[in-house]
């Protein structure tokens, strides 16, 4: 095992890969750009370098500062976490050039899939379905509306190197279709640094359920069974579960080997996920395998009882997987939301501040990964994702009630966010009974954001504004009016009387 | 003392008299609690009690009240100031609609906004990317567009105002 391992992300997953290695004994070493000096991430550290400016571009995707760092500390080995540079192919052989390991597959592997269009070449032939697309980048406005119409309207518009929903696109409308290439374009080009764009046949109703895969390098790859990850908005993924609520026991084993049969075709090692649309009939699909760990690995973690990311490193050291398939049988049932730093009621556009308070859920079956803490400065330069919140329970209702609670129980300040959206979501009877599709949350968006409370709630909500309103009236008038106040002899008067002037 | 609420577009009485509330003339006791150290109160009516986060959200009597899984934008005035703020709030709506300004700050990436047009309610008239996302920002009410600050290419800070409107 390693001694000491370089961990180049930030926020919760350094977190998370930090917690890892101390567990295992491992010394952790963080990276930070200056707007992080003073995160969670780099005090949990066991040593810790500044590698740039805020933006990620002079930070944390400067691959060869990041290798300099870890031959200086003395790092045998990089962690990527998920993100910035967990799916390059050339920074995985940078590392692996500079004498040091990469915890991840292969660049070769991460070349073989981390395209979508070769990944789609590649499992085409491996036998793996895939849906009907194109497996070249596209040239421009033109081959795209001939494409689009050879296999019919909608059509999803997909950055080639993407991930995260940027770059992507539905469109629906021929007129459409220029626009929103180059706005797909763009965004690809910002977020990845390549502007390569593919369009495919965009399905009405499936789920998005991806299985992760854990494989040596002695040749064992096993599937850890799947994740429901069909709650998505502008293909930002919102909550997650393991199970999924229509994935049978057989079903499983049919996603789950064709993943295993994905990933040994690319020689793929470490953990992987294979993300699949699943058609309301039950035919698969797959779309892309993501070869880095998953924001959403800990619901597999806890229905499986394994530890993902200290697998990532005991395989990345040459580890023997001691389980065998039948290991894998998903226990109970976990949901994780992502708590962003997004204003549901305002367009979900970002919101940023400093976290003035922090109360966070606790109890049986809770688990909390997350970057922040009192005092944390949210800014505009990295990702809105705040946290995961995450619970486990022996069933699915179970685990629904046990993440409204734990919601509810949760106290961010200083920034607006997404929980009392995921609380929503979480009462809806779609949600409840599982009856949802990739395009179910954009479709009851409105529906879940202009909800409105019961009149009891709008009650207690009154009573409190006047209360607290009463309270810094009072406050106020002995601060800011004493001599006034004994002029007249009553406060309430004095400060009505200032008010009616226009001077409160 | 008597305040008039308004809570997410509804308007209520609210009547205090030491722990004596009357909510639109139905009779409660309830108090609210400060928790020292933070900005969590604890509000009691009658028996039931509820973690509140109220915190003051611009003008005097305006808190954004978090209460059970739920946030409002609440506006807590006296009936005079109250009835002050209405005939100010009057006025200020027959001057036009308000300005499109920045929610955040950010890059703006395309302006889709032109002088002298007509644009519908929720129309996008500016793009910003901020998060590495683009957010289209639209007009609040159908509106002639009367200047154009912003710039593609250019950053902006929250709260600038990037397109000014006038009623149709």
């Amino acid at each position: 095992m390693f001694d000491k391992v370089l961990v180049a992300n930030r926020g919760e997953i350094a977190l998370r890969v930090i917690r890892a290695c101390q567990e295992l004994g491992i010394k952790a070493v963080a990276v930070y750009s200056e707007a992080d000096a003073r995160a969670p991430h780099v005090r949990e550290a066991d040593e810790a370098v500044c590698i740039g400016p805020p933006p990620s571009s002079q930070s944390y995707l400067l691959g060869d500062r990041i290798i300099e760092v870890a031959k200086r500390t003395g790092a045998q080995a990089i962690h990527p976490g998920y993100g910035f540079l967990s799916e390059r192919a050339w920074f995985a052989r940078a590392v692996r050039e500079a004498g040091l390991v990469f915890v991840g597959p292969p660049a070769e592997a991460i070349e073989a899939m981390g395209s979508k269009t070769a990944a789609r070449q590649l499992a085409i032939s491996a036998g793996v379905p895939v849906v009907p697309g194109t497996t070249e980048p596209l040239r421009d406005a033109e081959e795209a509306a001939a494409i689009a119409e050879s296999f019919g309207y909608p059509v999803l518009l997909k950055a080639a190197a993407g991930g995260g929903g940027k770059g992507m696109r539905i469109v629906r409308e021929p007129s459409e279709l220029a626009s929103a290439l180059g706005a797909a374009q763009r965004e690809a080009l910002n977020a990845f640094g390549d502007d390569a764009v593919y369009v495919e046949k965009y399905l009405d109703g499936p789920r998005h359920v991806e299985v992760q895969v854990l494989a040596d390098q002695h040749g064992n790859v096993l599937h850890l069974g799947e994740r429901e990850c069909s709650l998505q908005r502008r293909h930002q993924k919102m909550v997650e579960e393991a199970p999924s609520p229509v994935v049978t026991p057989a079903l499983r084993a049919r996603m789950g080997e064709t993943a295993v049969a994905a990933a040994r075709a690319a020689g793929y090692v470490n953990a992987g996920t294979c993300e699949f649309l699943l058609d309301t009939d039950g035919a698969f699909y797959f779309l892309e395998m993501n070869t880095r760990i998953q924001v959403e690995h800990p619901v597999t973690e806890l229905v499986m009882g394994i530890d993902l990311v200290q697998w990532q490193l005991r395989v990345a050291a040459g580890e023997r997987l001691p389980f065998d398939q039948k290991s894998f049988t998903p226990r109970g049932w976990a949901i994780e939301c992502r708590i962003t730093s997004e204003d549901p009621s305002n367009g979900f556009l970002p919101s940023t501040g400093r976290i003035t308070h922090l109360h966070l859920p606790s109890g049986p079956g809770v688990r909390w990964d997350g970057g922040i803490e009192d005092g944390s400065e949210i800014g505009l330069h990295y990702d809105p994702m705040l946290a995961k919140l995450i619970v486990h329970a022996p069933t699915r209702p179970l685990a629904i009630a046990r993440m409204r609670r734990a919601l509810r129980e949760l106290v961010i300040e200083g920034v607006e966010t997404s929980r009392d959206f995921h609380l929503r979501l979480l009462e809806h009877p779609d949600v409840q009974s599982g009856d949802m599709s990739i395009q179910w949350l954009e479709a009851h968006l409105t529906e879940l954001t202009s909800a409105s409370a019961s009149d009891e709630t709008v009650q207690l909500a009154a009573i409190a504004a006047a209360l607290a309103a009463h309270d810094d009236r009072g406050q106020a008038t002995v601060s800011n009016s004493p001599a006034s106040s004994r002029a007249t002899g009553s406060a309430w008067r004095d400060i009505a009387r200032r008010e009616s002037l226009g001077l409160g | 003392m008597k305040y008039i609420v308004d809570v997410s577009g509804r308007r209520l009485t609210v009547e205090l008299d030491g722990t004596e509330v009357r909510v639109d003339g139905a009779l409660v006791s309830a108090s609210l609690e400060t928790v020292p150290g933070t900005p969590v109160r604890l509000l009691r009516v009658g028996d039931t009690v509820h973690r509140v986060v109220a915190r003051r959200d611009g003008a005097r009597g305006a808190y954004r009240v978090g209460v059970d899984g739920w946030q409002f934008s609440t506006d807590a005035l006296d009936a005079r100031t109250r009835a002050i703020r209405d005939l100010a709030a009057a006025s200020q709506a027959a001057s036009g609609p308000a300005p499109l300004v920045a929610p955040m700050p950010g890059l703006v990436v395309r302006v889709l906004a032109e002088v002298g047009a007509e644009v519908a309610a929720g129309q996008a008239l500016v793009v910003v990317e901020a998060m590495k996302m683009e957010n289209e920002l639209r007009a609040s009410a159908a509106a002639r567009i009367t200047a154009v600050h912003a710039v593609a290419g250019t950053a902006v800070e929250k709260g600038m105002v990037l397109v000014e409107l006038a009623a149709l």
